[in-house]
């Protein structure tokens, strides 16, 4: 009967520490994973400023004006015009077998005229 | 002695067997106890046991509450977290993109430097000048003020970090640092006329800004607009262009969506910077597409002419007689260039015919011609358009409005509106026949369209307007590959009271593709010279040759295919290919 006292007691007491002893060692994670949490916040408030500035900066640098001088300056490329745009039965060499005189009528020397028919394959 | 021995030690001892048991494996003692205490004990135990073990509790819950953690409730835990997650937004003015997501406009997170009171600066001369080289374009004397004063002035607004870097360097404590937000438009004049602009503290003072200040105030989601950065821009470098060519004072241009009354491009010539943010002079500040009131002159023959077939007092067939000048009481109507001959309905579109307009209308009506402007929405402000500065056309009253109104009307004389009406007034002509209420913003709450003519009606006005643009007047805006259908308008501008010969506003109305016109695009010039025209000042000679030159441009952005026959596709492969 003793024992079974002592027992309980000492359950309580075992009980008792391991709780407190969980629940600092709880409080002092909770503690360090808010400490994290801040400190991402913080890196996201600054990550997101940036984001901010660079999208500013990103809308600057695609300023269609500045686009069209550095476009006639380095790639020579002008706007899409009306007879630029074809349809692909247009074409020639799809309906008609691409007889010579239609590579020839087309302006096209071979080379270009298997590349063009290699990517109509594709 | 044995006895009293064994007495002696029977009080303090027990022997085996002559204890007693009471519950639980509790032990007393029964030699000086009577029954009477031994039930009182039992049942005051449990009392006892409930105290001790609500203490305990007490403790342990304490313990357990204090260890999570200090302060924190735990029911409202999770809330915390969820506070905790949330990024806030870098700034507090939403931006505003257009249709594609491209911003216009933003904010930028920078820092003001102020001066405190306090402590206070040993040398501000020699201060000031370290202050001067580091903002040059901030002036000394001005500083130095400042700096002698120390009453929290702002020595200078939205530092660079490399400014904001120099001054900390000084370690001045005097000098603060102010979180500010710096607004800022990256495309410069491109949408100077729509954004508008704030003032220093970020408040909107015109344009959007103004109109839109509560919404992008309120929630710091961007402002979606239904323009188009690149169409804006090529519609923005054509007008430029046509300034330039036909040395004009200014020039507009309103591309639309007939099926929704979006605004897609809306240009001011001349503009304005509102990064800097200096008023260059009224004409600059000045939104001509909003707030430029004028008389139109011959695109009001549009409106017109649908009246007429909507009436059904004409027909497309019917001729009416333009030999020659109209006389009614206090104006005579005459003809520029006049045909001097009994023109058809089409015809009177394609020369422009005054006199055929002005008898249409005289069949038609007063009553049911005010009625039909009215609805256009002629008479009013366009006030739930989203940008700020907006006109009231001047609609001349019921009581003078006469027959000589009637004709000038006719012909667009004598009703003055801003080129926003009139472009929202024409998509209802060609679009089946609905009213759609302009709008700049996407998912925007204007009022809901209406219809005004009759979808027959619509559709009878398209071959007319085609036929003014294959063989009429905008001959000139008649591009390859797409079907244009337009109508263009000259007016005398107004000085002094009396109509001035070679002081024009030229207009030209149209839209595109044909076979069902999704975009429609009005270009207005004002004073358009004539000197590389042959002395032409004419909407032929120099808005629509602008609108046709806008339309080639911009249909292949907007993705409107070409109507090229196969034979001319491979025509224009061929030539490719011989480049």
């Amino acid at each position: 009967m003793i024992n079974t006292k002592a027992a309980i007691s000492i359950l309580w007491t075992t009980l008792t520490c391991v709780v407190i002893f969980g629940s600092f060692i709880l409080k002092n994670q909770v503690h360090e994973l808010e400490n994290e949490l801040s400190r991402i916040n913080k890196e996201i408030q600054s990550d997101a400023q940036n984001i901010q500035v660079l999208k500013a900066q990103w809308s600057q640098l695609n300023n269609p004006q500045r686009l069209r001088k550095l476009a006639s300056e380095h790639i020579f490329l002008n706007n899409v015009r009306a007879e630029q745009i074809i349809n692909y039965s247009a074409l020639p060499f799809r309906y008609e077998k691409a007889s010579d005189k239609n590579v020839a009528i087309a302006g096209i020397n071979k080379k270009q005229y298997k590349q063009l028919v290699r990517a109509e394959r594709e | 002695m044995l006895e009293a021995n064994i007495s002696k030690k029977s009080k303090s001892y027990l022997l085996s067997g002559r204890e007693k048991k009471v519950s639980g494996g509790q032990i007393f003692f029964t030699e000086n106890l009577d029954s009477q205490s031994i039930l009182t004990c039992k049942q005051r135990m449990p009392y006892a046991i409930a105290a001790f073990l609500l203490c305990y509790l007490i403790i342990v819950v304490k313990i357990f509450y204090a260890c999570l953690s200090s302060g924190i409730v735990i029911s409202g835990f999770e809330d915390i977290n969820r506070e905790n997650i949330t990024v806030i937004a870098p700034v507090s003015r939403a931006d505003i993109v257009d249709i594609n997501g491209t911003i216009i406009a933003t904010s930028l997170p920078t820092v003001n430097l102020q001066v405190a009171p306090k402590p206070k600066i040993k040398d501000p001369e020699k201060l000031a000048q370290k202050l001067a080289y580091i903002f040059p374009d901030e002036d000394y004397e001005t500083i130095l003020k400042k700096l002698k004063k120390q009453r929290y002035n702002d020595i200078k607004r939205n530092l660079s970090p490399a400014q904001q870097a120099a001054v900390n360097n000084l370690g001045i404590p005097a000098l603060e640092f102010v979180k500010s937000q710096a607004r800022i438009y990256p495309h410069d004049n491109l949408f100077s006329h729509i954004i508008g602009y704030t003032d220093i503290d970020n408040f909107g003072i015109s344009g959007i800004e103004k109109s839109m200040h509560n919404r992008l105030t309120q929630s710091t989601k961007a402002l979606q607009l239904t323009i188009n950065t690149t169409v804006q821009d090529t519609i923005r470098e054509e007008l430029g262009k046509a300034i330039v060519k036909y040395k004009a004072l200014g020039a507009t241009a309103i591309l639309m969506d007939t099926t929704n009354g979006e605004v897609i491009s809306m240009v001011s010539l001349p503009d304005y910077n509102p990064n800097i943010k200096i008023p260059v002079g009224d004409r600059a500040m000045f939104n001509f597409a909003t707030q430029g009131v004028y008389e139109a002159g011959s695109v009001f023959k549009t409106f017109n002419t649908a009246l007429g077939l909507e009436s059904k007092k004409i027909k497309v067939s019917d001729k009416f007689d333009a030999t020659e000048p109209l006389k009614l009481k206090g104006i005579t109507v005459s003809d520029y260039r006049g045909e001097n001959r009994w023109l058809s309905v089409g015809e009177i579109l394609i020369h422009s015919s005054n006199i055929g307009s002005a008898q249409i209308i005289l069949r038609v009506g007063k009553e049911k011609q005010r009625e039909f402007l009215l609805n256009l929405g002629f008479s009013e402000k366009l006030s739930e358009f989203e940008v700020y500065e907006k006109a009231k056309p001047l609609f001349p009253a019921q009581k003078d409005w006469h027959e000589h109104t009637m004709a000038a009307v006719s012909y667009g004389y004598s009703l003055s509106a801003t080129p926003l009406h009139i472009i929202s007034a024409f998509n209802a002509m060609i679009n089946g026949g609905i009213y759609y209420y302009p709008t700049i913003i996407k998912s925007s709450n204007v009022p809901s369209p209406r219809r005004v003519i009759s979808e027959n009606t619509s559709k009878k006005m398209i071959p007319l307007l085609r036929d003014v643009v294959v063989k009429g007047s905008a001959k000139s805006a008649n591009i390859d590959g797409y079907q244009v259908i337009g109508k263009t308008g000259t007016a005398n501008k107004l000085v002094n009271g009396r109509y001035v010969q070679k002081k024009v506003m030229t207009s030209f109305l149209s839209a595109f593709p044909a076979d069902s016109p999704k975009y429609s695009l009005l270009v207005v010039l004002d004073e358009p010279k004539g000197d590389d025209t042959f002395g032409f000042v004419t909407s032929g000679w120099n808005a629509a040759p602008t609108g046709g030159n806008i339309i080639k441009a911009i249909a292949p952005q907007l993705n409107i295919p070409a109507d090229f026959t196969l034979d001319e596709q491979r025509k224009h492969i061929k030539a490719s290919f011989e480049k």
